[in-house]
C-alpha cells in the first residue's frame, strides 16, 4: 500500500465531499462557484498523486492538470459573465430568484 | 520517507480545513480568503509531490483567480461582510447527505482498490519541464490547443453576455 497516494486521494476525496456540499447548499452564484473550484482543486490533487506516485515517467499526467487549470479558469469566466448579466437584469445573483430558470 | 508524509498530511488537512472555512464563514471576504488558503495548500501538496512547476503555477493562478473573486464577492454580495449575519444556504439536509456519500464513495474506493507498485523514477524538476513542454508540443499539441481555444471562446462569450444591451433607438 502506498501511503502518501492513499493521504494525496483521501484529501481529494474530502476536498469533492465539501465542495459538491457546497454547491448544492449555497444560493448565491458566486458561492457555487467556489464550491464547484474545490471540486476541481480535489481532481488537480488526484491528478498529481496518481502520476507522482504511480506514473512518474508519464508527462501526459500532468499535462492533464494543466487542462483542469483550464477548466477552472473557463468556469470563473462563465459564471462571473452569466453573474454580470444576473446582477444587471435583476439586481441580484441569489439562485433563489431565480425560479423562472426552471424548465 | 515519513517527513514528505508528515507535510502531505500538514497541508492537505489545511486545504480541506480552509475548504470548509469557505461554506461555514457569514463574510464573503473571508470565504474567497479561505479558498485562496486552501488552493495554497493544494499547491503546497503539489510542491511535497516534487511537482515543482505545477505547485508553482497553482499558487500563482489562484492568488490572481481568488483575488478576483474576492473584489466580484464584494460587487455582488448584498451582505458581504457578513454583518448581518445572513443565511445564504438551502436544502442543508440534501446538501450534507450528497456530500457525505460522495465523500464515502470515493473513500471506499481508493482504500478498497488496488493501485498496483509505486513508480520510482521521479524526474528532476528542470527535466519534468522539459518533458512536459515536449508532450504539450508533441504528442497532446491538440488538446493542448482546444484548451487555448476553449478559453478565448469563454473570454469572448462571457464578454458578450455580460456587456450591457444597446438601447433601441427611438424611430
Amino acid at each position: 500500500m502506498i501511503f502518501e497516494l492513499m493521504i494525496a486521494l483521501t484529501v481529494g476525496a474530502a476536498m469533492f465531499g465539501t465542495g459538491l456540499y457546497g454547491v448544492l447548499s449555497q444560493t448565491n452564484l458566486v458561492m457555487i462557484i467556489m464550491g464547484v473550484e474545490l471540486i476541481l482543486a480535489a481532481a488537480l490533487v488526484n491528478l498529481v498523486a496518481f502520476w507522482r506516485y504511480l506514473h512518474p515517467e508519464e508527462p501526459a499526467a500532468q499535462m492533464f492538470v494543466l487542462i483542469i487549470m483550464a477548466v477552472m479558469a473557463v468556469e470563473m469566466t462563465v459564471g462571473f459573465g452569466i453573474a454580470i448579466a444576473r446582477f444587471r437584469s435583476r439586481g441580484s445573483v441569489e439562485m433563489e430568484e431565480a425560479r423562472e430558470l426552471k424548465g | 520517507m515519513i517527513v514528505p508524509m508528515i507535510f502531505l498530511v500538514f497541508f492537505g488537512g489545511a486545504a480541506v480545513w480552509f475548504g470548509v472555512v469557505v461554506f461555514r464563514t457569514h463574510s464573503m471576504v473571508r470565504s474567497a480568503l479561505a479558498l485562496l488558503f486552501s488552493q495554497t495548500a493544494v499547491g503546497l501538496m503539489f510542491l511535497v509531490m516534487q511537482a515543482e512547476f505545477l505547485g508553482v503555477l497553482q499558487i500563482m493562478m489562484m492568488a490572481t483567480e481568488m483575488s478576483v473573486m474576492a473584489i466580484f464577492m464584494v460587487m455582488f454580495m448584498m451582505d458581504p461582510g457578513g454583518l448581518g449575519a445572513m443565511d445564504m444556504t438551502h436544502q442543508k439536509r440534501l446538501s450534507l447527505w450528497a456530500g457525505g456519500i460522495g465523500l464515502g464513495a470515493a473513500l471506499a474506493v481508493i482504500w478498497l482498490a488496488d493501485w498496483g507498485p509505486a513508480g520510482t523514477d521521479i524526474p528532476g524538476a528542470a527535466q519534468q519541464t522539459e518533458d512536459l513542454g515536449r508532450e504539450l508540443l508533441g504528442r497532446s499539441m491538440l488538446i493542448f490547443q482546444s484548451a487555448g481555444l476553449t478559453i478565448l471562446t469563454a473570454m469572448v462569450a462571457a464578454t458578450m453576455v455580460a456587456i450591457a444591451p444597446a438601447k433601441e433607438q427611438p424611430k
